[in-house]
């Protein structure tokens, strides 16, 4: 078994009624997006309402995983103690495919710094923290 | 909602000791800026009827006007992270023309670099602290400075910025600093020094990022119509607007390459009756190098895409396309944490001809802008020497 990349001390999500949804998912390896089902656009990350039509309704929607980097950066300074032995890590915003309006900020993972680029195919690559919570992080996808 | 005859100006404006300031507490730095800068405008303790600063924990501002010993019937604690003081002139300068007040103090302190224990720094923090959405980026160990390399990763890539480019940023504030004896950094710099500094986080390099700094400033907001009889040449708030367009998660940023200054700015200057090309000096947040290429296309200094030409070739200089930061800038003169107030305070000494070395000859309207979190706010301040 590999060892776990996020170390014990990161700061760790609080779910709410509006965002429990998004992580329980995540707990079953499944990548969603909360989706207003009044006007159909697409959030992230999850909230009470609806930042176009202020619709409270919304669903998860079930998304392929894969997606393009949308930017990136190379952390070589990390200020979370326990990260600093991590260092070189790649931080990305990735535009994930079917969730039009929906970005999410992650790690690119299985690539050298020097090979990511801009518009980059990934896909999702889970990392278990426990049996209630894993991480999406992305890796290289393959080229469509 | 202005009365007739109410027409808010900076009346008087100071900064603290700085950059390094072991010897004080937080309280103390906005104390010595409170006193320098009434003493400044001809005022006293007595005369402030209205009180404005913010910080990082609830009730920020009754703590301070406690030690300060002011009982003010108007305060102000927006936090808007390095914007917040542009936010707050530009609140103080409504309610004095409002007739709420007559003089309001507005303060900053800070001792960051003390309370760091380090001289020198990429920028602060970023990971611990998370709250509400912020989460769902800082999970992923993104930083402060991260987030900031990733506008400026996605400004390359749509318009071919270089980090050559960006590095004149940092080369130009550090020339305007050699002029300023407080100025935390002062020996000079090249671009082939900020490119081959140690990378923070690809693409921004060490010297890409702002200062960490002790210190403060303050000024006073009161009516022309009071500054009459005021020792200084009252300054006018022409304009201001602020705008935000997300919290401390980029990932709710709408496009990475356009801050709120796109925004705030226009209205700011609307409502001013002004340009950009009646800008005579500009005083541009400048947390990293990023920041202010965004903020001078956001504002209409130059074109989308167009801002890493413009800072080249000295162009953020004194006799440059728009001379800016002329006392050093966040990036080499001093950065505590949020930097707003230094950008009103260098604004008003270059209108009012006290720029020394740096400055601009018959500077009559300068912009403050201000930007807070994670590009998340901007705030716009036009000043200018004459009356509208």
């Amino acid at each position: 078994m590999t060892e776990r990349w996020f170390p014990d001390d990161m700061p760790m999500p609080a779910a709410n009624a509006e965002t429990v949804g998004w992580w329980e998912a995540a707990a079953d390896h499944r990548l969603v997006v909360q989706r207003c089902t009044a006007c159909g656009r697409t959030r992230h990350p999850p909230g009470p309402v609806c930042p176009r039509c202020r619709s409270s309704a919304s669903e998860w929607s079930a998304l392929s995983g894969t997606g393009t980097v949308y930017t990136y950066a190379v952390v070589r300074q990390a200020f979370i103690p326990s990260l600093q032995d991590r260092v070189p890590y790649i931080v990305i915003a990735v535009d994930l495919d079917g969730a039009s309006g929906a970005r999410m900020v992650s790690n690119l993972v299985d690539v050298e710094p020097e090979e990511v680029s801009v518009g980059m195919a990934v896909e999702v690559a889970w990392e278990d923290m426990g049996p209630e919570l894993a991480l999406p992080r992305f890796r290289p996808g393959p080229r469509r | 909602m202005t009365r007739p005859g109410r027409r808010a100006v900076i009346a008087g404006v100071a900064t603290s000791d700085y950059p390094h300031l072991p010897h004080l507490s937080e309280h103390a730095v906005h104390g010595q800026a409170a006193d320098r800068a009434l003493a400044d405008a001809g005022l006293s303790f007595a005369e402030v009827d209205g009180f404005a600063t913010t910080g990082f924990f609830p009730m920020y501002a009754t703590g301070v006007a406690e030690y300060l010993g002011l009982h003010p019937i108007y305060f102000d604690e927006t936090n808007s992270g390095g914007s917040s003081f542009e936010v707050l002139v530009e609140h103080a300068a409504y309610a004095v023309e409002a007739g709420a007040v007559d003089v309001v103090l507005v303060t900053y302190g800070s001792i960051q670099l003390s309370q760091m224990g380090r001289r020198l720094g990429t920028g602060g923090g970023g990971g611990g602290f998370a709250p509400g959405p912020a989460i769902y980026d800082a999970l992923w160990g993104n930083t402060l400075v991260g987030n900031y390399a990733m506008a400026a990763r996605r400004h390359m890539h749509e318009f071919g910025t270089t980090p050559e480019q960006l590095a004149a940023v940092a080369v130009s504030m550090r020339r305007h600093a050699a002029s300023n004896p407080q100025a935390q950094e002062r020996q000079p710099i090249t671009v082939d020094d900020v490119v081959s500094s140690r990378l923070v986080a690809d693409p921004l390099h060490k010297l890409d990022c702002c200062v960490i700094s002790d210190g403060g400033g303050a000024c006073v907001v009161t009516t022309a119509e009071r500054a009459a009889d005021l020792p200084r040449d009252p300054v006018y708030v022409l304009g201001a607007a602020h705008a935000t367009t997300h919290h401390l998660n980029l990932s709710a940023m709408p496009s990475l390459t356009v801050s709120p200054a796109a925004q705030c700015g226009p209205v700011a200057f609307a409502r001013a009756g002004i340009t950009p090309a009646d800008v005579d000096v500009a005083q541009l947040y400048d947390s990293f190098t990023i920041t202010v290429v965004l903020t001078l296309e956001d504002l209409g200094f130059c074109g989308k895409g167009e801002g890493g030409a413009f800072v080249e070739d000295g162009g953020l200089e004194v006799g440059g396309r728009l001379p800016t930061n002329t006392d050093g800038g966040g990036l080499s003169a001093c950065h505590p944490g949020m930097r707003g107030m230094f950008l009103i305070v260098e604004a008003v000494r270059q209108l009012r001809g006290e720029g020394g070395a740096t400055q601009v000859p018959d500077a009559r309207i300068a912009v403050a802008h201000g930007t807070g979190g994670m590009l998340s706010t901007g705030a716009t301040l036009v000043l200018g020497r004459e009356a509208p």
